[in-house]
């Protein structure tokens, strides 16, 4: 600046020289550079106004840029990942209560950050979104554990309840095949099957909820009716020390007289063949239809039981059953029972004692068929009628192994 | 002045840029779109039917939804990407839906096929168990035999429903079992008649 001062006029000889212009063209070189000197200072005068806003505009734009909160995305993307993983995980079926916080906690993280988005954008707080997406993300990650958890739990709890009820049913089949429960046990164990074997579908589909629910059902069905069976069957079983006790002493008889002897077991449906108190065949039996218990009264179509002896052989044309050994059945402990019954009132004044209870041929049909009498195949029959005599012991029992040892 | 005019000017121009770029409208139209492109889906069972895709379609939906929030939260706005990745959602929940229609049509296939193969099983024991010897009446073999006819007779008619309803799937589980049963049954039967020397 005082360097260009010696270029301008002398101070006094134009004082108005900046701010007027020149009206000589002709005025002299300095004058000229001195304008355009003075020219040059306008521009960079501008030019440093421009710069000085443009420089206060960025820097106040990235004053104010960096005032923006910062959106959520990163919180809120990881508890969007740990929904989906939670999902893939069954947790919205294994973990319900969880997953549904989590999934409720993301909505409102979503909810709360669009809300916030309406705010002008200094005036936005996203902490509560973070919170909530926070919470989601803890929440789902919590669900996926427990749901994986709750698999594996359930893989192996319900396919030990599988077993247990496959058990359980072949118990039924073991023990009740062909025992006279009554239809409502057979309809309740019929639908616990059914519901076992829904439940075995949902399992192999991996549907544990499915196969939970079903299983719980059957298992509720299964029990139930195996345990009022049993308790049937133990009541029947009571007289067991009775029936050992015949049992005993025909085997005794038969060792000491070197004879044979018959028992038939009637729970396990078999013909027992002794000679001098060895076993020496064993062959099926099919029963009376009602074979539990003993015989009450004619047309009951139970089997009695009780020590009797072959009082009657009848060979092949003189029965429709091939052949036939007729037993004392009543014998006198039978008619005094009956005797008892009718006076006490458990049987009616009309009822009739039964009779003509044989061991016959016939058999073989797989199922207790007969009015009360024991039946056998033809050839077994054919043996049985053979070595069987007038006299020869036929002791009838419900079993021979008491109920603790059956099916060991 | 002039200077301070054009100052002025300057700033209007800027806060015209920042009012312009700021002014990415959020795809209101395309969210539409998806969501009712989902909803099909849902309503068309895809949970039931395909629960993985459909779990993929919904976390596909949410991750876009970040996307465009995280957007509306900038200052400077611009929904391309977002666009097309919604469009792209969309061709993916109606392939979805397409998909499980077939998926519902092939299980209503393998039921209906099921139903009448269980019904071939079921006239075919209701013909066998009039042959059982009559001897067997009241027996305990019958009575099992009635309570399963009864137990598989209940569980196709609940899957008759089921099935009538739409519920294929539940049907499916259900037929399944019944006709394991039936088949079972059907194998008593036929060894009780085949012992008895019964011809059938």
């Amino acid at each position: 600046m005082l360097k260009l001062r010696k270029f301008l006029p002398k101070q006094g000889s134009d004082s108005n020289f900046w701010h007027r212009k020149s009206r000589n063209p002709r005025a002299g070189p300095g004058i000229f550079l001195a304008k355009t000197l003075m020219r040059l200072k306008k521009k960079y005068k501008r030019i440093f106004i421009s710069a000085a806003i443009v420089t206060t505009a960025t820097v106040a734009g990235f004053v104010l840029a960096s005032l923006i909160p910062e959106p959520p995305e990163a919180q809120v993307t990881r508890a969007r990942i740990a929904l989906s993983e939670a999902m893939s995980n069954n947790a919205h079926t294994y973990s319900k209560n969880l997953y549904r916080e989590a999934k409720s906690f993301y909505d409102s993280a979503m909810i709360s950050w669009q809300r916030e988005n309406e705010r002008f954008i200094w005036f936005r707080d996203y902490s509560r979104t973070e919170e909530f997406a926070g919470l989601s993300e803890q929440k789902a990650r919590q669900a996926s554990r427990i749901s994986r958890n709750n698999v594996t739990d359930l893989n192996i709890l319900i396919g030990q309840k599988l077993e247990k009820l496959n058990h359980i049913a072949g118990q039924i089949d073991l023990r009740f095949d062909g025992y006279p429960l009554s239809s409502e046990i057979w309809t309740r164990i019929s639908k616990g099957r059914m519901l076992l074997k829904e439940s075995e579908v949902a399992y192999k589909k991996g549907d544990f909820a499915l196969a939970r629910e079903k299983v719980a059902a059957s298992e509720l069905l299964l029990v139930d009716s195996y345990e009022e069976a049993n308790e049937h069957l133990s009541e029947y079983f009571e007289s067991f020390p009775k029936w050992k006790q015949w049992v005993d002493r025909t085997i005794r008889d038969s060792r000491q007289n070197q004879s044979y002897a018959i028992i038939i077991d009637k729970y396990s449906r078999k013909c027992l063949v002794y000679l001098g108190g060895v076993k020496k065949y064993e062959y099926d039996v099919e029963l009376g239809k009602n074979w539990v218990g003993d015989k009450k009264q004619r047309g009951d179509k139970a089997t009695p039981e009780g020590m009797y002896r072959v009082v009657k052989k009848f060979g092949t044309g003189r029965t429709k059953y091939h052949k036939a050994l007729l037993i004392d059945y009543p014998n006198d402990a039978d008619k005094a029972e009956f005797r008892k019954a009718v006076a006490d009132g458990t049987l009616p004044r009309s009822a009739r004692i039964g009779s003509l209870i044989e061991i016959h041929g016939e058999g073989g049909r797989g199922y207790n068929w007969t009015e009360g009498c024991m039946s056998l195949i033809n050839e077994e029959m054919d043996l049985v009628y053979r070595i069987a005599g007038e006299g020869t012991p036929v002791t009838i029992v419900g079993s021979t192994v008491s109920l603790d040892k059956l099916h060991e | 002045m002039k200077m301070k005019k054009r100052v002025l000017m300057g700033l209007a121009v800027i806060s015209m840029v920042a009012v312009l770029t700021s002014c990415g409208k959020k795809p209101q139209a395309e969210i539409d779109a998806v969501n009712a492109a989902i909803e099909a889906a849902k309503t068309a069972e895809a949970a039931t039917y395909l629960p993985a895709e459909f779990a993929a379609l919904q976390d596909s939906l949410n991750a876009v939804m970040t996307a465009i929030t995280a957007k509306e939260s900038k200052m400077f706005k611009n929904f391309k990407t977002e666009v097309a990745k919604l469009a792209e959602v969309t061709t993916l929940a109606n392939t979805v839906t397409a998909n499980v229609a077939a998926k519902k049509e092939e299980v209503k296939a393998e039921v209906a096929n099921m139903m009448t193969s269980i019904k071939t099983v079921i006239d075919e024991n209701a013909t066998l168990i009039p042959k059982l010897p009559r001897g067997k009446e009241g027996a305990a073999v019958i009575e099992q035999i009635k309570a399963d006819v009864a137990t598989v007779d209940a569980a196709v008619a609940e899957a008759q429903g089921l099935f009538d309803k739409g519920s294929f799937m539940d049907a499916m589980n259900k037929i399944k079992a019944a006709k394991e049963k039936a088949d079972g049954l059907n194998a008593e039967v036929k060894e009780v008649l085949t012992k008895a020397r019964i011809r059938f």
